[in-house]
């Protein structure tokens, strides 16, 4: 009770705190008068009697002090006073304090937005129920759709998923979901919107159970909508639920016409969720696998045992082991392979080499982790430096400014201030330092965080990665600058204060000594050395990017647009495409100032190849067969081309013709070649008049080769070209079985429009769709970019490192350059004196000029000579990295070499020039 | 003028002693004493007031501002409750060890 009360009154203090000061002075005044008053009444003079009784009475500060001692906030009111004098010191020094705190907001910025990424990409499971039972049957490296023998079986057919469904009990829920996201062209059934442009990816029912999700709205899948009989449902993201029907309850259940077919939108998913891997534009529909044959008609894969396309994820029961399964899967693998009709000898013999490795499947498909690894790495590195430099550098100011608070603090001493006192002062200010650095750091983050992402995505029109930075990488790279703020703030004020005060008073202003600047000198030199590397590695990275934009690509994009489009979306069958193709042309060749139009299967640099074996005539083996060679050669790619496509696209024609309107399904069927093709596969003959076929050895299809093209890049900008062929639409090519017929004439469906236009055409886009809708009102138009734009979105990550690292070098060297400044001024105002000898006995301001610069320029030096092998280093860690560069360019390194110079030249020449007008007389004078 | 120290540890009864008779402020307090000892203890201001802290904290007594004979404002200190109880205390504890001590004088 007594101490309940007794911790009230401490409480109550607190808040009395200028009350209790007040009250006190007051009762010592008026002890005082009384005293004075007795001492006269005694017989004193009156002008004795005050002063008299003030020395009997003491030291009313230090009554003061321990008064207010006795309430046990000492500890507090001393922070709370620091504090207020650190912040008073903080605003003295603005520039000083700005610097600082720049410095860290910087390097806290930095650090926390790239930790954040590789948090999100690297680290972070998917948002789903006990991540870590989920396993992936094989490592996620093959996508989309493939036939034959994988070796590490990833991907998988569905009557194959069946199949390992029904054998392995293992899993309390194996699903199955499409490799890759296909776009969908989705509407609502009532109304007359025209068809929105969508993601959407085939999933099976127990895709939503097994990762543990329930239903935001609604009812997710289940396996009963896998039935060929079910009424086909789709389920819905939540953010096109909120975003583009404003969460209207009412979409629950209505009836919605994705790619012209009627589905029933059963449920949204819950806000989190973003499907099943971490990418740009992650799916908005899913549909239950058993709806495919109904979407994609003829070509349906559904029930082909030999096309494989979907990944396979399970959720592990308890108590299961990984090992036995993965075993047993094996296993079962390779009795399914034997059971696959049309299987050649090659293949029957590989089927022992086929197996299946169980990976934790809790991250997701992990493609964006795999595409983004050696950059993120690279990212880790780069933003490690700049901390590093931002530290470098912020230790250099406190130091500085140690040293300059050094006589203050030994008058402080002087006076009787304790050393704790002092430290746990200075203490205070470096922390306040801190603090304000890293609040602004938090700032800078928010903002790097959605620059990085912009920059990665580019083209995306949304990325499931949250930009917020979290807690734990906050708190840990605010708790480094602290650290940094006391080790560098509190470590040279502490051995200052053990200095005798006299000897630090006495010599304070005289000094031809410079060893106390060591410390200082050093952290320039390691700060122009990690300044050199981080130059030279920018001008790497941005060389290779320029190499990699403006290589001879084989094609034109200036003036050109890509328009992306799917007729099969709208329902088109193959007996309509004619029609389709010449109302296409016809109308967006009307568009004023479109000079050309043309449309293929796939563009340059859209990301998309297809691929077949061909066999050559006249060839012994029929062709290449059976003869291993390298994937490029045995099986070139290939893509249908319009008439005037190659025009449109900026192609050059190098012999024979191009593709034209004479090229019809009833005629020849002809070939447009390229020239690796025809240096591939009629080395030292002429092509033109040469037959070949896809995988039919009576040649009786054959196409004839009419004319080369040159080299154009099609999928990898790093690669040379591959080889490929061109061939008009709608020409048949037989194939001897009906899938794969199926798939050869899905060849014939456009996927991209190209137009060539004059100047920069007002409006194209909205002419564009118009002309489209004027067509038929279902043809959505799923993009619609520049060729240029489509051409830079594959350099994402190259334009990411190159950005960021020539951001990070520009940082180090104005860190580095103010540090070299710092340095040289601060010694300058130490050596005014010597200096003012020396002019005093006959140097002139030349001399003196030249002897600050030296000293700058020699740091510099000291620094490039460091920073040099390490950038060369560097520079051969990169290699792997760049294009049309090596790691070693001295172009680049020399650039850097020659900006550091410049930089350090002028930060030393300021502080020189000051030396230099030094008035002798004046500095002598000045003790 | 011989001055004398106040024993440790006293200086709590001989402050709770005076305001016994009624409140009074500090430098009453002070003046007391050194009347009632007859001079021959005197108070240091240095510890008087921050032992009247301590006091405030520990809730012996109460501070109050009241108008003095001489019409000036001046902070007068009350024994509450918990203080008479601990005068009795430190009372009854002086006294033993003022006994015990008499008498390894008396029989040394």
């Amino acid at each position: 009770m007594e101490r309940l009360g007794e911790l009230w009154r401490r409480l109550k203090f607190i808040f009395r705190r200028g009350r209790f000061r007040q009250e006190l002075q007051e009762e010592i005044q008026f002890h005082l008068e009384m005293k004075a008053r007795a001492l006269r009444d005694a017989g004193m003079a009156p002008g004795e009697a005050g002063p008299a009784a003030q020395r009997q009475f003491g030291n009313t500060l230090l009554l003061r002090e321990t008064s207010r001692e006795a309430w046990g906030w000492n500890l507090l009111e001393t922070v709370l006073q620091d504090m207020r004098y650190g912040l008073r010191q903080l605003r003295r020094n603005p520039g000083f304090t700005l610097v600082a705190v720049l410095t860290l907001a910087l390097g806290i910025g930095a650090n926390t937005a790239v930790f954040t990424l590789v948090d999100a990409v690297m680290l972070k499971s998917l948002p789903v129920a006990d991540p870590q039972q989920l396993y992936s049957l094989g490592a996620d490296d093959n996508c989309c759709q493939m036939t034959g023998m994988q070796g590490n079986f990833t991907i998988y057919s569905y009557p194959l998923y069946q199949y390992l469904q029904e054998h392995n009990p293992q899993f309390s829920q194996l699903a199955a979901f499409q490799a890759g996201a296909m776009p969908v062209a989705v509407r609502r059934s009532r109304g007359t919107d025209a068809a929105q442009p969508n993601r959407g990816e085939f999933v099976s029912g127990n895709y939503f159970q097994m990762f543990g999700i329930s239903a935001y709205a609604g009812r997710l899948l289940t396996s009963s909508d896998d039935r060929a009989d079910a009424l086909p449902a789709a389920v819905m993201s939540y953010r096109v639920w909120q975003q583009r029907y404003g969460a209207d309850p009412g979409v629950i259940g209505s009836t919605f016409v994705i790619n012209s077919k009627v589905f029933t939108v059963a449920g949204v998913t819950p806000p989190g969720f973003f499907g099943d891997r971490l990418t740009g534009d992650p799916p908005d529909f899913w549909l239950p696998i058993g709806t495919e044959p109904v979407l994609n008609g003829p070509v349906s894969i559904l029930r082909e045992p030999g096309e494989f396309w979907l990944y396979l994820t399970g959720r592990l029961k308890a108590g299961a082991s990984v090992a036995p399964l993965q075993a047993q899967l094996t296993v079962e693998l390779q009795q399914w392979l034997r059971t696959l009709p049309k299987l050649d000898e090659g293949d029957r013999k590989d089927i022992s080499q086929q197996r299946i490795i169980l990976t934790p499947g809790g991250a997701g498909v992990t493609e964006l982790r795999d595409l983004y690894a050696s950059g993120l790495r690279l990212l880790m590195v780069l933003a490690g430096l700049v901390l590093l430099i931002a530290c470098a550098n912020l230790a250099n100011l406190l130091l500085a400014k140690s040293s300059a608070a050094r006589t203050q603090m030994a008058a402080r001493i002087a006076l009787g201030a304790t050393r704790a006192r002092l430290m746990r002062q200075i203490l205070t200010e470096s922390m306040l330092l801190a603090v304000l650095g890293g609040a602004a750091g938090v700032a800078v983050a928010f903002l790097a965080t959605r620059m990085i992402l912009l920059l990665a995505f580019r083209g995306a029109l949304y990325v499931p990665i949250d930009a917020t930075p979290s807690l734990s990488i906050l708190a840990f790279a605010l708790g480094l600058s602290l650290l940094t703020g006391v080790l560098f703030g509190v470590a040279p004020a502490w051995v200052s204060s053990r200095s005798q005060p006299a000897e630090a008073l006495h010599g304070a202003t005289r000094s031809t000594r410079d060893r106390s600047a060591m410390p200082q000198k050093s952290l320039v030199v390691l700060q122009a050395a990690l300044s050199l590397v981080l130059l030279s590695g920018a001008g790497l990275l941005t060389r290779s990017l320029l190499n990699l934009q403006n290589q001879q690509f084989g094609f034109q994009t200036r003036g050109r647009y890509i328009v992306r489009l799917d007729p099969s979306l709208a329902g088109y069958t193959m007996e309509r495409l004619p029609g389709l193709y010449r109302r296409l042309r016809t109308q967006l060749a009307a568009i004023p100032g479109v000079l050309s139009v043309a449309y293929s299967g796939y563009s340059p640099m859209r990301g998309e190849n297809w691929s077949s074996e061909i066999s050559v005539e006249g060839h012994p083996n029929g062709g290449y067969k059976n003869e291993f060679l390298p994937w490029v050669s045995k099986t070139p790619s290939w893509v249908r081309v319009s008439p005037r496509y190659f025009a449109t696209v900026g192609t050059r024609l190098l012999r024979g013709r191009v593709i034209t309107e004479q090229d019809t399904p009833s005629s020849r069927p002809a070939a447009v070649v390229n020239e690796t093709f025809a240096r591939k596969f009629f080395p030292k003959q002429d092509p033109i008049g040469k037959h070949f076929g896809i995988g039919d050895n009576t040649h009786n299809r054959d196409f004839e080769i009419v004319g080369v093209v040159e080299d154009t890049k099609y999928q990898d900008a790093r690669q040379p070209a591959y080889a490929t062929f061109f061939l008009p639409f709608l020409q048949q090519i037989p194939r001897d079985d009906e899938s794969a017929q199926n798939v050869v004439d899905g060849s014939n469906y456009l996927h991209d429009i190209e137009l060539l236009a004059a100047g920069r055409p007002q409006n194209l886009e909205p002419q564009v769709r118009r002309a489209l809708a004027e067509i038929n009102p279902n043809l959505t138009v799923l993009s619609m970019t520049t060729f240029d734009e489509q051409v830079t979105r594959n350099f994402n990550q190259d334009r990411l490192l190159a950005r960021l690292t020539g951001l990070f070098g520009l940082l180090a060297l104005v860190l580095a350059s103010v540090g070299l400044y710092g340095v040289t001024a601060y010694n300058v105002v130490r050596r005014t004196n010597e200096i003012g000898i020396r002019m005093a006995l006959g140097a002139d301001r030349n001399t003196v000029l030249g002897m600050v610069l030296r000293g700058a320029i020699g740091l510099v030096a000291i620094g490039l000579v460091i920073g040099i092998p390490i950038a060369l280093a560097a520079g051969r860690a990169l290699s792997s990295q760049l294009f049309g560069v090596k790691g070693y360019d001295a172009g680049a390194l020399a650039a850097a070499v020659l900006i550091l110079s410049a930089c350090a030249a002028v930060a030393g020449l300021l502080p020189a020039r000051r030396a230099a007008s030094i008035d002798p007389m004046q500095a002598l004078r000045a003790e | 003028m011989g001055r004398t120290e106040i024993p440790p540890g006293t200086l709590y009864l001989l402050i709770l002693k005076t305001l016994e008779s009624g409140p009074r402020h500090g430098y009453g307090i002070a003046e007391r004493i050194q009347q009632l000892s007859e001079d021959v203890l005197t108070v240091e201001e240095g510890s008087l007031y921050p032992a009247l802290q301590r006091m405030l904290l520990k809730g012996w007594v109460m501070g109050e501002w009241r108008q003095t004979e001489n019409n000036r404002r001046a902070r007068y200190y009350r024994l509450t409750l918990a203080g008479r109880k601990q005068l009795g205390l430190e009372l009854s504890e002086f006294q033993k060890v003022m006994a015990a001590i008499t008498r390894v004088i008396q029989t040394a």
